[in-house]
């Protein structure tokens, strides 16, 4: 049976997961290619809490190529969507699908126009590494859709050029993003360090301090912090590569006290730089300050760390606990220090995995309010509390990386007319 | 005429300003002589604003060394106070007061015990500076008291061991303290000061003190010497940036600045970036104060 050629409508759905950095990537060498000033290692997180949903559709009835994100229509004319569209495109090959008598041959997509639909389930553009899970997705789900033959690092290549942080969120578990020699690029890749169930005693914990669009787009940071820190030359040149290989063994070897020292040391050296650049960029507050205070008071009560923490280009806190008791203990301080508003209900504060609000003994309000200062807080002075200062929190795990979703409910675009649902 | 030998007292007041860093200070090579990792520089602020004033009294009657800060007693046994006492003692000589009939031979200074009331018109342990004019002006009033004859960068070199940026006061307009040779023989005590985590754990520190901040200090003497105010405020506004860059840099990290400081920060620099030039600067000391310096380029 022959369909109607010119109306088919072929579709893929991809889920992508976002990532965070414990040795950070802030500094680039290409600002076109997108290539760094160093290397860097993150945490892939689980997918099941925080990710990008990608359908990509191709049909001889689209006559441009069109994107919309979280249901709005954006451009696609930018210098790197048009660099990922043309990266994969030249990589396309021969597509059959048998089951809907559909043929596309390798010569023809380049005369072929897309739709793409994206959706984060987290806010875009709040530090919550939004572009690297969108644009890693729309690089996996376009492969994907073309039959392109490449293995996963050289799809993160790639990936890299929309995002720099998108290339790490190609795997899961922990990623290492190698920034490369080539002028061309080519080796600036993600490679894997090691999967998800490696170290999968980890809990993560985020504080999201505010999701307002953040002040400094990380681009236009990033390059004035090149341009004008003294000091950054000098922690890529000779921190970073030190840290990097510390990092690998910390991982390698689960050992957890180096990983949330370097952790913790290269989160603050980051926004150090930002700081050193004129003019200085301040990612972090007052709550943000906060958090740290609270984490590293509990870690040096306990003489060896028990939560590492990080912060990206936003006021958002990533903490990683060493053991889901750990993170327990973690969550119980935070909710001591942040309660909810009056009016806001649990269910709606801890987002993510729920359950550790269980582990915690926490099921309602009346819970919180009746938790007990930690005990390393030793003056018996009455603590103050910062209600509302965080708007909730997300309780995760390392996670996997990109997959397919075959279930043709999740699809973002309507499988009749490409358009979104 | 004799008084009662027993009960003269004899006393100086003087008046101390303070100063502000533009070049910082921050690390220190050797914590009990209160040597820097770097040299650094200051502008003097007006003592008509902010000033430290001190009475020092030595009589036959104190039973002991006795100091009275912002009217309430405090201890003298700390060893920064212990130091600043005992350099000064050390270069004390004869003083006479003729109008009182009252003769302290160089000999008897070290059994004579002293009282020490000390006045800050400006908050303490407020980012202010205040141990910076306070020890000034306890050094520069003792050695009035006892006649030192040291000249007024002596008196700095004691000043410090009081206080680091206490040395800065000693002098009005702008001031540079010197760091002094490298030794061998310099080593760190335990304390739990920010500035000694910075040193032993922050690496950029390193770096700022000894490939950066000398250049810096070239660049602004050169900047002060000839009036040249862009070049003052954007080498100002680097140095106190990157001040708080390496207290961020060291574990656990130090936040000397919130979230009101960034916000002055930020109106500054959008200002200046409009005018094209730069107008006023922002140099900001370890305290949650901003302190401000507009000058205007005719």
């Amino acid at each position: 049976m022959a369909v109607e050629a010119e109306k088919w409508v072929h579709m893929v759905t991809a889920q992508t997961p976002t990532n965070i950095a414990v040795i950070k990537y802030w500094g680039k060498r290409d600002e076109t290619l997108i290539l760094p000033v160093n290397d860097s290692i993150s945490v892939t997180l689980d997918p099941d809490h925080l990710c990008t949903t990608t359908t990509v559709a191709v049909s001889p009835s689209f006559d441009r190529d069109r994107m919309w994100l979280n249901g709005k229509e954006i451009s696609l004319s930018g210098g790197r969507f048009q660099s990922c569209l043309r990266e994969v495109r030249s990589r396309a090959s021969d597509v059959e699908d048998e089951e809907n008598g559909i043929k596309i041959a390798k010569k023809d997509w380049e005369k072929l126009h897309l739709h793409i639909a994206s959706y984060n389930n987290f806010p875009t553009a709040a530090g919550l590494a939004s572009s690297a899970a969108g644009l890693a997705c729309l690089v996996f789900s376009l492969a994907k859709l073309m039959n392109v033959k490449e293995d996963q690092s050289k799809l993160s290549a790639i990936a890299r050029q929309g995002s720099g942080s998108a290339c790490r969120s190609l795997y899961g578990g922990f990623v290492k993003w190698i920034m490369g020699k080539d002028e061309d690029g080519r080796d600036s890749l993600a490679v894997q360090l090691a999967d998800e169930k490696h170290w999968d005693d980890l809990v993560i914990i985020i504080a999201v301090v505010s999701s307002r669009q953040k002040e400094t787009s990380s681009t236009s940071g990033m390059r004035e912090t090149v341009e004008t820190s003294l000091l950054l030359k000098h922690r890529a040149k000779e921190i970073v590569p030190k840290r990097i290989l510390k990092m690998e063994e910390a991982i390698k070897n689960r050992d957890f006290t180096s990983f949330a020292q370097l952790t913790c040391a290269d989160s603050n050296q980051f926004h150090a730089v930002c700081l050193d650049t004129t003019p200085p960029i301040f990612y972090m507050n007052d709550t943000s300050h906060r958090i740290i205070s609270i984490v590293e008071k509990w870690n040096r009560s306990e003489g060896t760390p028990q939560v590492a923490y990080t912060f990206d280009a936003g006021p958002n806190a990533v903490m990683i606990a060493h053991d889901r008791k750990a993170a327990t203990l973690l969550l119980q301080r935070l909710l001591f220090y942040f309660p909810p508003n009056s009016d806001t209900d649990l269910n709606n504060y801890i987002l993510g995995d729920k359950s550790i609000l269980q582990d915690a003994g926490l099921e309602g309000i009346k819970d919180v309010e009746g938790l007990p200062p930690p005990p390393e807080i030793k003056d018996g002075i009455p603590s103050q509390k910062y209600k509302g200062d965080v708007s909730y929190f997300i309780c995760t795990r390392p996670g996997r990386g990109p997959v397919v979703l075959s279930n043709k409910k999740q699809a973002l675009l309507n499988p009749e007319n490409g358009l979104p649902k | 005429m004799v008084g009662g030998a027993e009960k003269w007292v004899m006393m100086v007041t003087a008046q101390t300003p303070t100063n502000i860093a533009v070049i910082k200070y921050w690390g220190k090579r050797d914590e009990s002589l209160i040597l820097p990792v770097n040299d650094s520089i200051s502008v003097t602020l007006d003592p008509d604003h902010l000033c430290t004033t001190t009475t020092v009294a030595v009589s036959p009657s104190f039973e002991r060394d006795r100091m009275w800060l912002n009217g309430k007693e405090i201890s003298l046994s700390g060893g920064r106070y212990q130091n600043c006492l005992r350099e000064i003692r050390s270069r004390a000589s004869d003083v006479e007061d003729e109008e009182n009939g009252i003769k302290i031979p160089k000999k008897d200074w070290d059994k004579l015990h002293l009282h020490i009331a000390s006045y800050n018109n400006f908050p303490t342990a407020a980012g202010l500076a205040s141990s910076a004019a306070g020890f000034a002006c306890l050094v520069f009033s003792l050695a009035k008291l006892m006649n030192v004859k040291e000249d007024q960068s002596k008196l700095s070199a004691i000043a410090r061991q009081g206080s680091g940026s206490a040395c800065r006061s000693l002098f009005g307009g702008f001031v540079k303290w010197i760091m002094g040779r490298v030794s061998s023989r310099q080593k760190e005590t335990s304390s739990t000061t920010g500035m000694r985590e910075t040193v032993e754990t922050s690496l950029l520190l390193k770096h700022r003190a000894k490939e950066i901040v000398p250049k810096r200090i070239l660049q602004m003497e050169e900047a002060i010497k000839n009036r040249d105010f862009t070049s003052f405020a954007q080498l100002a506004c680097a140095d106190s940036n990157q001040f708080h860059a390496v207290c961020l840099d060291t574990s656990p990290p130090i936040f000397y600045m919130n979230d009101t400081s960034h916000r002055v920060i930020s109106i500054a620099e959008k200002w200046n970036r409009s005018e094209g030039g730069r107008r006023s600067h922002k140099p900001l000391s370890t305290s949650q104060h901003r302190i401000w310096l507009c000058l205007y380029e005719c």
